[in-house]
């Protein structure tokens, strides 16, 4: 019973990482109609500078605030700098940019921050809750997670929903032209959504290396868990995206506890395959496709 | 204006694209991958081969991983290794040839290995392979190695496969005690010492795990509760150790890399989980494990040392906190005139005795440096080898095993203390016997260098 319990708070904690940088995905997804996949070396590059700054001996929190505005810089540098070439041409190259952002990203943290493996403190406590004699394993650490993750959630709705730039986002990731006609600086917009969305993808990386180990490639298998939480959830839908992350990393969880840890990452290949093959709108995909 | 407008056919079939190369991301983070085909060569496996070797110079490379999940630790050996070596080289080499020693990263990754092995075959032309370095990576390349005639020694590695079939693998030798004989050696200890435990068992889901499982099972079977395996890669350990704190689990035999035993003692705090701890010695590292645990806020884990205080481990040869050891004193003087940057661990140790025996074999073959020469001289004088191991080497022409046993010791504060004598062991059902060779007590030669 107990082990039932722990298996399914890990769960949770770890999905809500997972639903985290799948917001960053929806996010970027809509606000300019690109599946960023260097956003998991975004996010380690930025937690690195969080590790920097703790180790520089100043506190957790001033590092965090460190990391999340140097995402939104990163974020916009990267998209004025280097993917905006690409506007206009074929989507599938902006695709293949971020992955080969993905490396290049990825060689250079370990060139300037060293590849080994280095722990990354926590602002809350990393012991577990007890509850009556027994321990539970759901941590400070971990409750800020959800929470965090859950507000992210609500501004991105609000954002999207009921704000004009959030219509303006998405007109010009929709129809840049015709958003143009209409008096939207498309440009400043694309530029905002990169921003947003590695500010997100920071808060994720943060969020995965508290009171955990930390190297160049921590962040690499949350892109993939991520973008199947983000397809699970229609790619859309930022609630989508948290319930799909909360889905799968209880799923994996499970597998890891009750089945066994080497087919974590098949049951991930396998979700995302039978989503892709039955829900290609996903689970909670808000557009239903029209046929005409 | 609409609020939300249908999806373009052009946008469904990017999220398919996608999806199709997040699909082939996992597939990558599975592993999968085979080796290279070519790189076969022309197998000159015979006598007469002296590649690599020159008037005044022997080349040899390594395979190690100097990045990735099993570097932390593991890539420290070659610069003891590379220390020790330019430690001979500066007092003239063996025999009047300098080693040159080449270390290539593998970042623990078999495919990689396969492709840094051929550009040390084909490239840099070595005479031999010295330590390289794990059991998935070794495998891809113990037979290229083998048919190829090449010297395989001193693979860091604990598996079988090293050792146990010469007839296959006439080339390779073992160094580090086999995971086998050290299960079965502590396996033996809790039947005697603890016969109550509950024990569970944590294992890396390989060779290591399940050679280390068999030997254990020679002296326990039910007093195993529980059987958790982790993969290598996979971070989130969270779910094996609530398992075996659901089984009820008193004492826990682990055997994986000192990664996973900073990640299962996490998990443990976080699940409030306080078993009575056996880590094998390649995850024990107390020095590394604590530096990777010494951050933590709440003071929950106070320093390097105290993170791993009460567990039980083995040992086969000296480490940094025996200073008054006189093998450990030489390493000291090695890496205090030869050392890169950073202190003297007990990896850099590790490296640094492997590198002793390969030079003792150098020392011993003479002048005439072939490649056959080599190995014929290790099967008949590998056993009476003096050195820092702690018991002997099994090498003979049937066996090429490495270091025959290890003590096991608890660690407290910056040391250990020892629980038993050194006791040596072999695969299968040999008996495990106190060890009478005196191995132990050796000191190296003044000059720091075999004779």
């Amino acid at each position: 019973m107990q082990q039932l319990l722990n298996t399914a708070l890990g769960g949770l904690t770890l999905g809500a990482v997972y639903a985290a940088f799948a917001l960053a995905l929806v996010l970027i997804w809509r606000s300019t109609r690109v599946v960023n996949f260097a956003q998991a070396p975004m996010a380690m590059v930025t937690t690195f500078i969080a590790l920097v700054v703790i180790d520089a001996g100043y506190s957790y929190w001033l590092g965090f605030a460190a990391a999340l505005v140097s995402g939104l810089l990163l974020g916009a540098l990267l998209e004025r700098l280097v993917v905006r070439h690409v506007d206009g041409k074929a989507e599938i190259n902006a695709v293949i940019l971020t992955l080969g952002l993905f490396i290049v990203l990825h060689s250079l943290a370990a060139v300037v921050f060293g590849n080994e493996y280095r722990s990354f403190p926590a602002p809350f406590g990393i012991r577990g809750f007890e509850v009556g004699d027994r321990t539970i394993a759901l941590t400070g650490f971990g409750v800020f997670t959800l929470v965090a993750v859950l507000v992210v959630m609500g501004l991105l709705v609000l954002l999207f929903r009921f704000t004009d730039l959030g219509l303006k986002m998405r007109a010009s990731a929709f129809n840049a032209e015709v958003a143009r006609l209409l008096g939207v600086q498309v440009g400043r917009m694309k530029t905002l959504g990169w921003a947003l969305a590695s500010l997100v993808g920071s808060l994720a990386g943060l969020l995965i290396a508290g009171g955990s180990l930390v190297h160049p490639g921590y962040m690499d298998s949350i892109v993939v868990y991520g973008f199947v939480a983000a397809v699970l959830g229609g790619l859309d839908s930022p609630a989508g995206a948290v319930v799909g992350g909360l889905v799968l990393g209880l799923s994996l969880s499970f597998v890891s506890g009750y089945v066994g840890s080497q087919l974590v990452a098949l049951a991930a290949l396998l979700i995302l395959m039978l989503v892709l093959m039955l829900k290609p709108g996903g689970l909670f995909s808000s557009t239903t496709a029209r046929r005409v | 204006m609409t609020r939300r407008n249908t999806r373009s056919p052009r946008s469904a079939g990017l999220t398919g694209l996608a999806g199709l190369v997040a699909t082939t991301l996992v597939l990558t983070a599975c592993g999968a991958g085979g080796r290279d085909d070519d790189g076969d060569g022309d197998g000159n496996g015979g006598g007469a081969s002296d590649v690599g070797v020159t008037e005044d110079s022997v080349t040899i490379g390594g395979h190690f991983p100097l990045t990735g999940v099993a570097a932390p630790g593991y890539s420290e050996i070659p610069t003891g290794a590379k220390a020790y070596f330019d430690y001979v080289n500066a007092n003239g080499g063996i025999h009047g040839r300098k080693i040159e020693y080449i270390v290539k990263d593998d970042g623990y990754n078999p495919t990689n290995t396969s492709k840094v092995t051929d550009e040390l075959l084909l490239q840099d032309e070595i005479f031999a392979m010295v330590g390289g370095l794990g059991t998935p990576t070794h495998s891809a390349v113990v037979d290229q190695l083998n048919a190829e005639g090449v010297p395989d020694l001193f693979v860091s590695s604990g598996s079988l496969m090293w050792g146990d079939d010469v007839e296959a693998r006439p080339m390779t030798f073992g160094w580090q005690p086999d995971y086998e004989s050290e299960g079965k050696i502590i396996g033996q200890y809790v039947a005697e010492n603890m016969p109550d435990a509950k024990v569970g068992l944590f294992l890396q889901d390989d060779d290591l795990g399940e050679d280390a499982e068999k030997g254990v099972r020679q002296f326990l079977d039910e007093e195993i509760v529980a059987v958790e395996r982790y993969t290598s890669g996979n971070t989130d350990v969270g779910p094996q150790i609530a398992g075996l704190q659901g089984a009820g689990a008193d004492l826990v035999l682990s055997f994986n890399t000192p990664s996973y035993t900073a990640l299962a003692q996490l998990v443990s705090m976080k699940l409030g989980y306080k078993p009575k701890w056996f880590v094998a010695s390649i995850g024990s590292d107390p020095n590394l494990v604590g530096s990777l645990l010494s951050q933590f806020s709440e003071g929950a884990i106070k320093d390097g040392a105290s993170a791993l205080e009460g567990v039980m481990t083995s040992e086969y040869i000296p480490g940094t906190d025996q200073t008054d050891d006189p093998w450990v004193q030489l390493w000291q003087k090695v890496w205090d005139e030869h050392g890169a940057k950073g202190e003297l661990t007990n990896y850099r140790i590790y490296g640094m005795s492997h590198a002793y025996a390969f030079v003792q074999a150098l020392q011993g073959v003479g002048e005439d440096l072939t490649r056959e020469g080599l190995v014929e001289w290790l099967e008949e004088n590998g056993e009476g080898l003096e050195g820092p191991q702690l018991a002997p080497f099994r090498y003979s022409a049937d066996s090429h095993m490495g270091i025959a046993g290890m003590r096991l010791a608890e660690i407290k504060g910056d040391t250990t203390e020892p629980l038993t004598p050194v006791l040596v062991t072999d695969i299968g059902d040999a008996e495990i016997t106190e060890d009478s060779s005196g191995q132990a007590d050796d000191a190296p030669p003044e000059s720091g260098i075999p004779e």
